[in-house]
């Protein structure tokens, strides 16, 4: 088997296993709780408004008939068997299927978390390799400036001023992420295909709607991509200077090599391992980012669950269904990550096993 | 001494340290600076009433930095759209007891996560073999988990009858009450319980490049136990980066709070709550966009400055305990 398949199954069965550790350690909080809470997750569908006196009594029958006294491996066992089999509760919120209605907002949360990563991964590479080869030269100064004041700034305080300037001052970029444009898309022959605005756009012709939706993303992706920009060229750039001090880059010079070739084909790959394993150290913060974003920003996404569903009737399922969606946001965003080093590592492509 | 107190002299440090003092000082000296009510249990927000006006009130004498008003149509709680509950809170009030919620909340966070993750961080690497690896898949699949769910599940699991606004807070049971009346939050605890795994990666690493250096293998040889080298030798060795994580952490904690706190958890760093309300008045108004500027101005300002505060102060930990680092 070639080195680099080898890598690629390692790592995809590494994703399993992560979140079997992550939903045991969430129904092991959830135990925690009284039994009643859990019983939530078992709420049939189509369930009417309660009274008290009914809902505690449907809640005590569906600790009976779901065995939610039983030890806490049985209980977590059966859980995850129907998360498995799709079946992640009803949601008495937003009186709909847990999976289903996380399923129809994913789209939103996944495109802001597209273009975050596509505006983060060659901003924070580029700078930081620049920054660090010319170490405390005139760019180098600006760009340790830039990191630092974008480090100094929250995004959701970031996202308000923003807001503030470009859409109440200026006028130039609008909050929410479809606007006029919402109406059209529902009734008229526009079919949603991979659920990205711009994309759809693209795919039915549509450039307006394209266009619209670029604008409607240019602050959000803005306020969440600086933060990480800055944590992942700073990296960067600890490690191109760390880099320049190796004797594979005197021999290289040595042979008369020039200089643009030694910063991008040898110094480069060899820099790159650390500021792609922070991005996988941040992946979580990211979604955690993203969350935040869309609220600020008025974007339907995932976050609105929560942020909707807070003082209403308690919902066990969305909430755990929440959290388990989380986890798989960030997963595939991780494994990204990962393939990108090992593609562009060549120690790891080599030998076996490291984490 | 003198040369480890060498990097205190640098100019970012020092403003780190002042803005951290200055904190400590605001903190310290609240109820001198704005006069709570009711001096035994101060509460961070402070009525201003005698005015039926929904418009935040301009600084003006009395009002340093004018009021932001806290309108809550709260069908959830029987009022009708009409029957909204409207008072006004003093900024200015806010912004002096926000500094004593924020330290406490950074501090309490950042020395509880530092502790779990340093400990399961030194005791795996230091142990090695199969419960290393455990460990540290356990560490791994927890940084792919979101605060942000940590939070809505543990609010919703424990904090049901806590946050009820029914529910008298006498008919709490003994967690309960313990929790509402120490100002536990559930974004404290998701916070302790899912943001240790940095500590603990970096620990492990420390505690496997130093446990077969000869200073170690020689305590060993002596008898002394595994607790005992741990504690004795390998901790005071290899904590410094801990220590400088955690300083930078202090402040990014604090903020992070109140962003969940902003976009609606319930949570008891006051500057967060009081960024929900002015959030109206950053977006309402047309034209001009700093016409109501001292509802999110100055307590943005206030968190953004924490937040510099320790990232320098750890810088400066940094530059101070590990001298050949970058």
């Amino acid at each position: 088997m070639p080195p680099f398949v080898k890598q690629l199954l390692l790592r995809l069965l590494a994703l399993p296993l992560t979140l079997l550790i992550i939903t045991a350690a969430l129904y092991g909080i959830i135990m925690l709780a009284p039994a009643e809470e859990r019983a939530q997750l078992y709420l049939p569908p189509r369930t009417p408004p309660l009274t008290q006196e009914e809902s505690q009594r449907l809640m005590a029958r569906l600790v009976t008939e779901h065995g939610l006294d039983d030890p806490y491996p049985v209980q977590y066992a059966r859980w995850l068997g129907d998360l498995l089999r799709g079946d992640w509760g009803w949601s008495p919120t937003f009186k709909a299927d847990v999976l289903t209605l996380l399923k129809k907002r994913l789209p939103v949360t996944a495109e802001l978390a597209f273009y975050a990563v596509l505006v983060i991964v060659p901003t924070a590479l580029i700078g930081g390799v620049l920054s660090g080869w010319r170490a405390n030269g005139r760019f180098d100064r600006g760009y340790r400036l830039a990191t630092f004041v974008a480090t100094s700034i929250p995004p959701f305080i970031l996202g308000l001023f923003l807001l503030s300037i470009f859409y109440v001052g200026l006028g130039w970029f609008p909050p929410g992420r479809t606007g006029i444009y919402e109406l059209s898309l529902s009734t008229s022959d526009f079919r949603a295909i991979t659920g990205f605005l711009t994309f759809d756009g693209l795919l039915n012709g549509r450039l307006d709607v394209v266009a619209d939706a670029l604008r409607r993303l240019v602050l959000p992706v803005f306020s969440l991509s600086l933060l990480y920009w800055a944590t992942v060229g700073r990296v960067t750039r600890v490690a191109m200077i760390e880099e320049q001090t190796r004797d594979y880059l005197l021999t290289a010079r040595a042979k008369g090599l020039r200089e643009r070739r030694l910063e991008w084909r040898h110094a480069f790959p060899n820099a790159v391992g650390p500021a792609l394993t922070a991005m996988i150290l941040s992946a979580a913060g990211l979604v955690t980012g993203i969350y935040i974003v869309e609220s600020v920003f008025g974007f339907k996404g995932l976050s609105e669950l929560v942020t909707k569903g807070f003082f209403v009737a308690p919902d066990a399922p969305l909430v755990m269904g929440f959290a388990v969606f989380s986890v798989l946001l960030v997963l595939p965003i991780i494994l990204l990550f990962d393939l990108l080093r090992v593609t562009l590592d060549p120690r790891l492509r080599e030998d076996g096993l490291e984490l | 001494m003198r040369r480890r107190l060498r990097p205190f002299r640098r100019r970012s440090t020092l403003i780190g340290l002042a803005l951290v003092l200055g904190f400590c000082l605001l903190a310290a000296l609240a109820p001198v600076l704005a006069p709570p009510l009711n001096p035994a249990d101060p509460w961070p927000f402070m009525n201003v009433s005698q005015s039926f006006s929904r418009q935040p009130q301009p600084p003006g004498p009395g009002l340093p930095l004018g009021t932001t008003p806290q309108i809550q149509n709260m069908p959830q709680y029987g009022l009708a759209p009409g029957q909204d509950a409207s008072y006004q809170w003093d900024v200015f009030y806010t912004l002096v007891w926000g500094a004593r919620s924020a330290l406490r909340f950074g501090l309490l966070v950042t020395i509880l996560t530092a502790l779990i993750g340093i400990a399961v961080g030194v005791v795996s690497g230091y142990a090695g073999g199969l419960s290393n690896l455990l460990a540290m898949r356990v560490t791994d699949a927890f940084l792919a988990f979101p605060v942000i769910a940590g939070v809505w599940v543990i609010q919703r699991a424990f904090y049901g009858n806590i946050y009820n606004p029914f529910n008298d807070p006498t008919t709490l049971t003994g967690w309960e009450a313990f929790l509402y009346r120490a100002r536990i939050d559930p974004i404290m605890i998701a916070f302790i319980l899912f943001s240790w795994m940095p500590y603990a990666r970096l620990m492990n690493a420390q505690a496997r490049r130093v446990k077969n250096m000869d200073y170690i293998r020689a305590a060993e040889a002596m008898g002394a136990t595994g607790g005992r080298v741990i504690w004795r030798h390998l901790l005071p060795n290899t904590i410094a980066p801990a220590i400088v994580l955690a300083a930078r952490d202090v402040g990014g904690m604090v903020i992070l709070a109140s962003a969940f706190i902003f976009i609606g958890f319930g949570g008891n760093v006051a500057w967060g709550t009081m960024l929900v309300s002015s959030r109206d008045f950053v977006i309402g108004l047309n034209g001009n966009p700093f016409a109501y500027w001292w509802t999110f101005v100055p307590i943005s300002l206030a968190l953004v400055l924490f937040g510099v505060g320790w990232n320098l102060l750890g810088d400066g930990l940094n530059a101070a305990l590990n001298p050949h680092g970058r």
